[in-house]
C-alpha cells in the first residue's frame, strides 16, 4: 500500500515537474489562407530555459536573414508579397535546449501553367497536353474541358477510349489518342482545384495532316528530276563539239601565235582530227 | 615541289570551265555528307519523345551514320575506281534520299539505326569519296582552290541546314521533316549529274597506258582475289608521305571534335547564358564558311602551293595551340574571339586536307588512299569525344579537355612539320636514283607507240609543249631547277627530249 502511493505520488511529481517546465509558444495567425500578405509571430510561453537565439525556417530550410542572437522569447517574420512560390510551412525555432518550434502553414491558390501553350499532333497518331502546377498546398483534384463553341465540356477520364488522363498532385497529362483534324483542334483547359480554389490554363492543339509533307516532297523531287534532265540534255547537245572544244582548250594560247607559224597550223589540224 | 610520284595523267585537267560546275557538285555532296549527321540532332528530342528510346540510344543514330560514312570508303573507292565518279554520286544520292524516306516511317529506333545510320551513311560515303575523285580529276593547277570551295559545303549546309530542319519539325513533325529532308539530298543526284566523266582526249602517251589499263581490267574481271586485294590496299603503307599524313592526320581528328562538342557548355560552366553559347558555335561556321575558299586561294598561290603540306601543318599546329589557349579564358568576348580563331583554324585544316593527300598521291592512286584513309580516321573521330567526355567526368573542369585536345593536336602538327621537312629531304636524297628509272620507262614506252604516230608530231609539239609548260607552270614551283612538277612530269613523259633540254 505504501510502496503504491510511493510510485504514484512520484509519477504525480514528475508529471507536473513536466506540465511546469514544457514550453509552449503561441502562433500567431494559426494559419494564413489567400492573402496577399502577413506577418507570422511566435511567442514562446511557460518556460524559464535560457533562450540563445531564434530563427525561421522553410519548408525545412534556414532562413537566413531571420536568424537572430537576441534571447527574446518573441519573433517575427514578415511576408510582404505572397504568391504561389512562398506558399509552404514556415516554422519558428527557439534555441532552447532542447529546442522549441512550432510551425506555420502559408496556404495559396495553386498555380497551374501548361507545359508548351500550343501543342502539335500528327493525323491518327497520339496527343499529349501537360499542366504542372506549384504552390502549396498541391491540387488534389485535376480536370480537363474541351473548349465548344464557348463553352467548357468537361473530359471524362475511361469512358471514351480516346481520352486518357493520367494525374499525379502536380502534374497532369492528357493524351488523346487517334487525333483527327476535324474535331480535335481547338482549345483545351486543365484545371486544378486545392483547398483554396481552382486555376486553369489554356493549351491551343494543332493536328497536322498526314499527307501534309507529302506535298513539298514531291515538290523536290520534280525539281530534281526536271535538273537532271536539263545537265543531260546540255550534256548530250554539247557532245558533238566537246571532243574538238578539249583540244582547241589545249592549243588556245597558241591562237594567237598561229598566224605566224606554218608550224602551228599543222598542229591545230592535228588536233582537229 | 611536289613529292608526288610523277603520274602518268594522259590527259590535261581542264582546270576551269566545266570544273566549276564539278565544284558546285562537289560542294553539294560534300556538304550534305558532313552536315547532315550533325543536323539530324535537331530532331533527336521529338523522335525521343515519340519512340520513348533514352538520349544514348538516340545519339546513337549520328554517330553510327558518321562512323559507316568514314568506314565505307574502301568499297567506295573500289566503285570509283571501277564505275567512275558519276554514277557513283547519282547513287549515293539516290541511297541517302531512300533512307531518309524509309526512316520516316520507322516505329522503332533500331530502325532507324539501319535506315539512317547504315544506309544514309552508305549513300553518304559514296558521295564523298566519289566527289573528291572528280575534283583531283577536274584541276590540277587551281586544285587547292576546287578543294577549298568544294569542303566549304560543310559549314554551308550546317548553316543552311539547321534553320531550315528547326522550321521542318515545327511545321511538319519529325517524319514529314525526315521525308522532305529526304527529298532534298535527291539533290545529290543532281551534283552527280554534273560530274561530267573527264573526255581523255588521246595524245600519243595515251594509247599505251589504254592498252595497259585494259589489260588490268580484264584479269580483274577474272580473279576475285584482285578485287579483295584491290578493297584493302595496303602497299600503301610503304609510302612514307602516306604514312606521315595518317599518323599526323589521326593525331588530329582525335582532337579535332571534342572541343565542338563541348564548346557550349563549356561557356555554360563559365557563367555564359545558354542563349549565348549556342552562337558560339554558329560564329564557329560562319567564320569557317568563309575561311577554306580563302584558304584555297592562299594555298593556290605559288610561294604556298609547293610548300602546302608544311601549310597544312601550320594549320593544324594553329588549331592546337587555339585549344591550349582557350584554357585561359574567362570571359564572354574572349570566348568569341576564341570561337572566331577556332572557326579560321579549323577551316585551313578541313580546306587542306583532302588537298594534302591528292597532293602526296597524285591523281591514280588518291580514290584508293582516301578510302584507307577515312576508314582509319574512324576510330579517332568516334573515340575522341567519349574520350573527351570521360576526362570532364574524371576531373569536372573543362578546361582538362580543351587542354588534352589542344596537345594532341598540337602534337600531330608538329610531327607533321618535321616529319615531312625529313621525308623531303629523303626524297631529295632517292632522287636521281628514281630519274633513271623513270627515264628508262619512259624509253619502254616511247617504244610501244607506232612508229606513225611519232612520225605524226613533228618539232612543233615540243614548241607547243614548251611554252605551255612555262605558262601554265604559275602554280608549281621551281625551288631549285632540278625539282619535277605533276605537269612537267606529264610532258616529260611525252617528250622525253624536252625534258632534257629543260634541265
Amino acid at each position: 500500500m505504501k510502496l503504491l502511493w510511493a510510485v504514484s505520488a512520484l509519477l504525480l511529481s514528475c508529471w507536473r515537474a513536466n506540465a511546469s517546465t514544457a514550453p509552449n509558444i503561441i502562433t500567431e495567425p494559426s494559419e494564413v489562407s489567400n492573402q496577399t500578405s502577413a506577418v507570422l509571430s511566435c511567442n514562446l510561453t511557460e518556460s524559464n530555459l535560457p533562450i540563445k537565439g531564434s530563427h525561421w525556417m522553410y519548408n525545412g530550410k534556414v532562413i537566413e536573414t531571420s536568424q537572430s542572437g537576441d534571447a527574446a522569447p518573441f519573433t517575427t517574420l514578415r511576408l510582404d508579397k505572397i504568391t504561389h512560390s512562398s506558399g509552404g510551412k514556415y516554422e519558428c525555432v527557439f534555441l532552447t535546449e532542447p529546442e522549441a518550434k512550432q510551425t506555420i502553414e502559408v496556404k495559396t491558390l495553386p498555380h497551374v501553367a501548361a507545359y508548351k501553350h500550343s501543342e502539335h499532333g500528327n493525323e491518327k497518331d497520339k496527343g499529349s497536353m501537360v499542366c504542372v502546377s506549384h504552390g502549396y498546398p498541391l491540387p488534389t483534384d485535376w480536370t480537363w474541358f474541351k473548349e465548344e463553341d464557348g463553352s467548357m465540356r468537361p473530359i471524362i477520364n475511361g469512358t471514351v477510349e480516346k481520352y486518357e488522363i493520367k494525374s499525379t498532385p502536380n502534374k497532369t497529362t492528357l493524351i488523346i489518342n487517334d487525333l483527327s483534324m476535324e474535331g480535335d483542334i481547338g482549345d483545351y483547359v486543365c484545371s486544378g482545384t486545392n483547398e483554396l480554389g481552382t486555376t486553369t490554363d489554356k493549351i491551343h492543339l494543332r493536328v497536322r495532316s498526314r499527307l501534309a509533307a507529302l506535298w513539298p516532297f514531291l515538290g523536290i523531287v520534280a525539281e530534281v528530276i526536271i535538273l537532271v534532265t536539263i545537265i543531260f540534255i546540255y550534256e548530250k547537245r554539247r557532245k558533238p563539239d566537246e571532243i574538238t572544244d578539249d583540244d582547241d582548250s589545249g592549243s588556245a594560247p597558241l591562237k594567237s601565235n598561229s598566224t605566224a607559224n606554218h608550224k602551228d597550223k599543222n598542229v591545230r589540224q592535228r588536233n582537229s582530227n | 615541289m611536289a613529292p608526288a610520284p610523277a603520274e602518268e595523267l594522259g590527259y590535261k585537267p581542264l582546270d576551269g570551265g566545266w570544273g566549276w560546275m564539278v565544284v558546285v557538285g562537289a560542294h553539294i555532296s560534300i556538304g550534305f555528307a558532313y552536315s547532315t549527321p550533325k543536323v539530324l540532332s535537331i530532331f533527336f528530342k521529338e523522335i525521343q519523345a515519340d519512340l520513348g528510346a533514352s538520349y544514348s540510344e538516340i545519339a546513337w543514330i549520328s554517330s553510327i551514320m558518321l562512323a559507316v560514312m568514314y568506314a565505307g570508303g574502301p568499297v567506295s573507292s573500289v566503285l570509283v575506281n571501277r564505275f567512275g565518279s558519276r554514277p557513283i554520286v547519282i547513287l549515293g544520292g539516290l541511297m541517302c534520299g531512300v533512307s531518309m524516306i524509309t526512316a520516316s516511317f520507322g516505329s522503332s529506333i533500331v530502325y532507324l539505326y539501319l535506315c539512317i545510320g547504315i544506309i544514309g551513311g552508305c549513300g553518304l560515303s559514296l558521295n564523298l569519296n566519289a566527289s573528291l575523285t572528280m575534283i583531283s580529276k577536274y584541276f590540277l593547277a587551281k586544285r587547292p582552290l576546287a578543294n577549298g570551295l568544294a569542303m566549304a559545303g560543310s559549314p554551308v549546309f550546317l548553316c543552311v541546314m539547321a534553320p531550315v530542319n528547326q522550321y521542318l519539325l515545327h511545321k511538319f513533325g519529325w517524319r514529314g521533316s525526315l521525308l522532305i529532308l529526304g527529298g532534298l539530298m535527291f539533290n545529290c543526284c543532281v551534283a552527280g549529274a554534273l560530274m561530267r566523266p573527264v573526255a581523255a582526249s588521246c595524245k600519243p602517251s595515251c594509247s599505251p597506258q589504254k592498252k595497259m589499263e585494259e589489260e588490268a581490267n580484264t584479269t580483274l574481271k577474272d580473279s576475285c582475289m584482285n578485287s579483295a586485294k584491290k578493297f584493302l590496299d595496303l602497299s600503301f603503307f610503304k609510302d612514307r608521305g602516306f604514312v606521315i599524313y595518317l599518323i599526323g592526320n589521326m593525331l588530329f581528328i582525335f582532337g579535332a571534335y571534342g572541343p565542338i562538342v563541348f564548346l557550349p557548355a563549356y561557356a555554360i560552366s563559365l557563367g555564359v547564358e545558354e542563349y549565348s553559347a549556342a552562337y558560339l558555335l554558329s560564329i564557329m561556321g560562319f567564320v569557317d564558311m568563309f575561311v577554306r575558299p580563302g584558304t584555297g586561294l592562299i594555298a593556290n598561290s605559288k610561294w604556298i602551293r609547293p610548300r602546302i603540306q608544311y601549310f597544312f601543318s601550320f594549320a593544324v599546329v594553329f588549331n592546337g595551340t587555339c585549344h591550349l589557349l582557350s584554357t585561359l579564358i574567362e570571359t564572354y568576348p574572349f570566348l568569341v574571339a576564341y570561337a572566331v580563331f577556332f572557326g579560321i583554324s579549323f577551316g585551313m585544316v578541313f580546306a587542306l586536307i583532302f588537298e594534302c593527300l591528292m597532293d602526296l598521291m597524285g591523281n591514280q592512286r588518291f580514290p584508293s588512299a582516301v578510302g584507307l584513309v577515312t576508314i582509319i580516321e574512324c576510330f579517332p573521330m568516334l573515340l575522341g569525344p567519349p574520350a573527351a567526355g570521360l576526362l570532364v567526368d574524371v576531373f569536372g573542369d573543362y578546361k582538362c579537355l580543351f587542354f588534352m585536345c589542344g596537345s594532341v593536336i598540337l602534337t600531330g602538327g608538329l610531327f607533321l612539320f618535321f616529319m615531312n621537312i625529313y621525308n623531303y629531304y629523303m626524297l631529295e636524297k632517292e632522287k636521281p636514283a628514281k630519274d633513271r628509272e623513270q627515264n628508262q620507262t619512259n624509253v619502254e614506252n616511247q617504244d610501244q607507240v607506232s612508229e606513225a604516230e611519232m612520225k605524226q608530231i613533228p618539232e612543233a609539239a615540243m614548241e607547243q609543249t614548251e611554252p605551255e609548260a612555262k605558262v601554265k607552270n604559275g602554280a608549281q614551283s621551281d625551288l631549285n631547277g632540278q625539282s619535277i612538277t605533276e605537269e612537267e612530269a606529264v610532258i616529260e613523259r611525252a617528250n622525253p627530249q624536252t625534258t632534257e633540254n629543260n634541265v
